[in-house]
């Protein structure tokens, strides 16, 4: 009873106490269209825990991220672990990054990744409520749908980017579902994110 | 273009060249002098050179991108230095925010020479960097230049290197300071009179200090300037404020860099955030024996002795409703505080305190909890009932109030004891202070807990008797005491005749509680008259309650400033400090959060009889602006000491304690 009305006065706090996305609280719910047509919302996968994945496909660093096989080999990582991925695209009409359904699924193949869902944010509504700034940008929910890290997929940001082994960085990404596995906080639940601009409206 | 560009990049890659054209960019590296004597320093530079409205970035891109990187491969005796970066432009990307350069850029780099080099030398640089629009695009690309033996002699690239170099950040070497307050930063610095800055931006080094985003307030003083600069949105604790600021001037613009430890008053980490747990839950158990809390529990266990003989299991259960009422009172201040806090309010513990009417009421409160130890007065019949204001015949509900009443007299006594303490903990996140406050209730709930669980604790006492009523009585002494304190502590803030008016009221009360003792007649309308008659006097000594502070005392520590005020000051040989402020003024604002309002000042203030005047500019007052001009001044803040003999002194626009406490010390 005390601890019920302890985390009623909490949460009806933290409204109005913060107005960024912080961890350790309930991430932003949203309902976007996949590239199936179909609608997702993230409060169906309550119970699962969720990567979220800013991308866009013409970002040189994202584009690294796909072609070193660094962004498949972290999203092997989460498969079988009860982990949803959804990859985001908040690209808006004719920037780039703005593809169709058709291409979003050709570009799943052809470079043989394994996102639960790519979404399609094309008013930016969903990475402006997350804060998301570059590409990619990751977050990871967990199976009570509360925030739990946001930053960097790895250390690899920073100067020199391009000429860096990302098997050889420390991906938080990874680092933070192990944690989480292991019943740990995580370490560093909050990084810089590095990349490209998210290509929002404007 | 594309196309020209594609055979020019082809071209050049294919022999070695100062220049190498990339797609939408192109690089050279140039040199201050193409030749040098063993030992000479030479000024390089990788020239960008961008298509219009392309960029690239500083060091710290800001909200994406990245910044370019250079790898020097030298003949042998020559070394090379970081790059030096010249201050960047902000570049918005709605809704982002980046740092970098537009159009075209020169990083430069010091090449250092030993001794020992053979000539010809080869200066090779390495270079990737992202060129971006609304896309960027790495690139990448080898320049290199040949220096040869030779006297040190200016090329045609000298001056421009050189026009790079002055904007390359230097230390910043006047007087300043950074104050974070209420996620803001204020940078805070003097000013040369001929630097007549008309703006100042600071870009940060590291993520995670200040908002990339939000606009910064550059307020412009007369000596001194203050840069407000929003907190960044996911602070990352930095224990240094780092980077470099921008200043305008008609002349243009110039960039220093800057580096200040940041205090961290914030305690760290999950030991000390226990540490402070653990002392809530010690203090809890403390506030049990404290004058204020005391006599209501030791009476309340008193009944376990009465019962225990009886049904002892009953007890368990009022013991649990007593925690229940008195851990949920603790939740709820912590909620008040913890609104209050973000309502922006700067309160610490002890802020009950600061109101007149909450003192008075508690005042009442004792006064009559007192009275009704000492006298045979019970609502209800048994020793039990006390505590209760009601004729409650639940037990379990008159527990849950019990705990309540506890936790409201112990308020008082938690702010000479646990002030510090609580107000370590408002300091923490909202969690943390809830659940100091659950550990506080926790401790101060837990003596009676026990006891309730096992009541043969108790079976050492005497057995039921008069003793009880002596000791009952005997109670009402702390419970007075704790009065007595109260009315202290009223005194300092309403003046005599509002104490005497609730001192009255106190007086009221208890013939009112009197009344209702002595009021055993029969006849049920006398009964009902009297209870009547008791009520108004309840109120009407609660309507003469004050609700503001009206002393004399305060009112001199307070004033409004008026010339003639000042004069008569002056002319009694009163040392005063005036203080030019107003609402809108961040200086002002900040400098009263640090210095004015710390309690060395405040104290060293009234040791010296030192008399404060402030004289507020919030709203425009021809006396306080012919007062300014006086000082050649057309704003605030102003900082004026007036000693007994002689000229005011004037003090710096950026106070510090430390400064501030020294102009104080001397004043004679």
């Amino acid at each position: 009873m005390q601890k019920t009305f302890f985390i009623l006065i909490f949460s009806f706090l933290s409204q109005f106490i913060f107005s960024f996305v912080q961890n350790d609280e309930t991430a932003p719910d949203f309902q976007l269209l996949d590239s199936n047509g179909d609608e997702i919302a993230l409060s169906s996968f309550r119970g699962k825990k969720v990567v979220l994945e800013w991308t866009n496909h013409g970002c040189p660093f994202v584009a690294k991220h796909y072609e070193s096989g660094n962004m498949q080999s972290t999203q092997d990582f989460v498969k079988d672990k009860n982990t949803v991925w959804l990859s985001i695209i908040s690209s808006a009409p004719g920037t780039q990054g703005y593809i169709s359904p058709e291409k979003a699924n050709e570009l799943t193949v052809s470079r043989n990744a394994f996102p639960s869902h790519v979404l399609f944010d094309p008013s930016g509504v969903v990475g402006r409520k997350y804060s998301a700034k570059t590409t990619p940008h990751m977050y990871i929910i967990d199976e009570q749908g509360l925030l739990k890290y946001q930053g960097a997929i790895d250390d690899a940001g920073g100067r020199g980017f391009m000429s860096k082994d990302l098997f050889k960085a420390n991906n938080y990404v990874k680092k933070g579902l192990k944690e989480l596995a292991s019943g740990e906080e995580i370490s560093s639940p909050v990084t810089k994110p590095y990349g490209c601009s998210v290509k929002y409206s404007s | 273009m594309l196309f020209f560009c594609l055979v020019l990049s082809i071209n050049q890659s294919l022999h070695s060249d100062s220049k190498y054209f990339a797609s939408d960019s192109s690089i050279e590296l140039l040199s201050n002098s193409n030749s040098i004597q063993p030992g000479d320093e030479l000024l390089v530079g990788v020239k960008f050179r961008l298509e219009k409205d392309w960029h690239t970035y500083w060091k710290n891109p800001g909200d994406a991108g990245e910044g370019a990187t250079i790898k020097w491969n030298l003949s042998k005796g020559l070394s090379a230095s970081n790059i030096l970066w010249p201050g960047p432009e902000r570049i918005p990307v709605d809704p982002l925010m980046t740092f970098g350069y537009n159009d075209e850029v020169v990083l430069l780099t010091k090449i250092a020479s030993d001794g020992k080099v053979n000539f010809p030398l080869k200066i090779e640089a390495k270079v990737s960097w992202f060129t971006c629009k609304d896309i960027c695009i790495p690139q990448e690309g080898t320049v290199d230049i040949e220096i040869n033996e030779g006297n040190l002699l200016a090329t045609s690239h000298d001056l421009e290197l050189k026009k790079y170099l002055s904007r390359v950040p230097t230390v910043f070497s006047r007087d300043f300071r950074v104050e974070e307050l209420d996620n803001k930063f204020f940078f805070q610095s003097d000013v040369l009179g001929d630097e007549q800055y008309t703006d100042v931006y600071f870009f940060p080094s590291e993520y995670g200090l200040t908002s990339y985003t939000k606009d910064q307030i550059f307020e412009k003083n007369q000596n001194s300037f203050t840069l407000e600069i929003e907190a960044s949105e996911y602070s990352l604790d930095l224990e240094i404020f780092e980077g470099i600021i921008e200043t305008s001037t008609a002349d243009g613009k110039k960039f220093f860099s800057i580096s200040y430890p940041l205090e961290s008053d914030e305690p760290k980490g999950d030991s000390s955030v226990f540490l402070l747990i653990l002392f809530a839950f010690i203090g809890g158990l403390i506030l049990n024996i404290m004058p204020c809390v005391f006599p209501i529990l030791s009476i309340k266990i008193l009944r376990f002795v009465e019962h225990s003989e009886n049904s002892s299991t009953n007890t368990l259960k009022y013991g649990l409703f007593y925690t229940f009422g008195a851990v949920l009172s603790f939740l709820l201040i912590a909620l008040l505080l913890v609104i209050l806090k973000s309502s922006g309010e700067s309160i610490g513990w002890g802020f009950q305190l600061q109101y007149p009417l909450v003192i008075s009421i508690l005042f009442y409160l004792f006064v009559a909890l007192g009275f009704m130890f000492m006298s045979s007065l019970v609502f209800g019949s048994s020793l039990g009932n006390l505590g209760s204001f009601a004729q409650v015949k639940n037990e379990s509900l008159e527990s849950f109030l019990t705990g309540v009443l506890a936790v409201v007299v112990a308020s008082p006594c938690t702010a000479p004891f646990m002030g510090s303490a609580i107000g370590f903990a408002l300091l923490q996140p909202s969690l943390n202070s809830f659940v100091i406050f659950l550990s506080l209730g926790i401790g101060f709930a837990l003596p009676y807990l026990i006891l309730s669980i096992k009541p043969s604790l108790l079976s050492f006492l005497p057995k039921p008797g008069a003793w009880m009523e002596t000791f009952k009585q005997f109670m009402a002494f702390p419970m007075w005491a704790s009065a007595l304190w109260l009315l202290w502590v009223l005194s300092g803030q309403v003046d005599q005749d509002t104490v005497l008016m609730v001192l009255i009221g106190g007086l009221v009360i208890s013939l009112s509680l009197w009344l209702l003792e002595k009021n055993t007649s029969e006849k049920v309308l006398i009964r009902w008259s009297i209870r009547v008659l008791a009520i108004i006097l309840v109120i009407g000594s609660i309507s003469i309650l004050p609700t503001q502070y009206s002393s004399k005392e305060n009112q001199a520590e307070m004033p409004i400033y008026s010339e003639a005020l000042l004069n008569e000051y002056l002319s009694k040989n009163k040392l005063v400090f005036l203080n030019f402020t107003a609402d809108w003024c961040i200086t002002c604002k900040v400098n009263e959060r640090v210095a004015l309002n710390s309690e060395e000042v405040l104290s060293i203030l009234e040791q010296k009889n030192i008399k404060y005047l402030e004289a507020d500019w919030t709203r425009k007052d021809a006396d306080i602006a012919r007062k300014l001009e006086e000082y050649g001044r057309t704003g605030v803040p102003l900082y004026l000491l007036f000693p007994s003999d002689g000229d005011p002194i004037v003090l710096p626009e950026i106070l510090t304690k430390d400064i501030l406490l020294d102009y104080l010390n001397e004043l004679t």
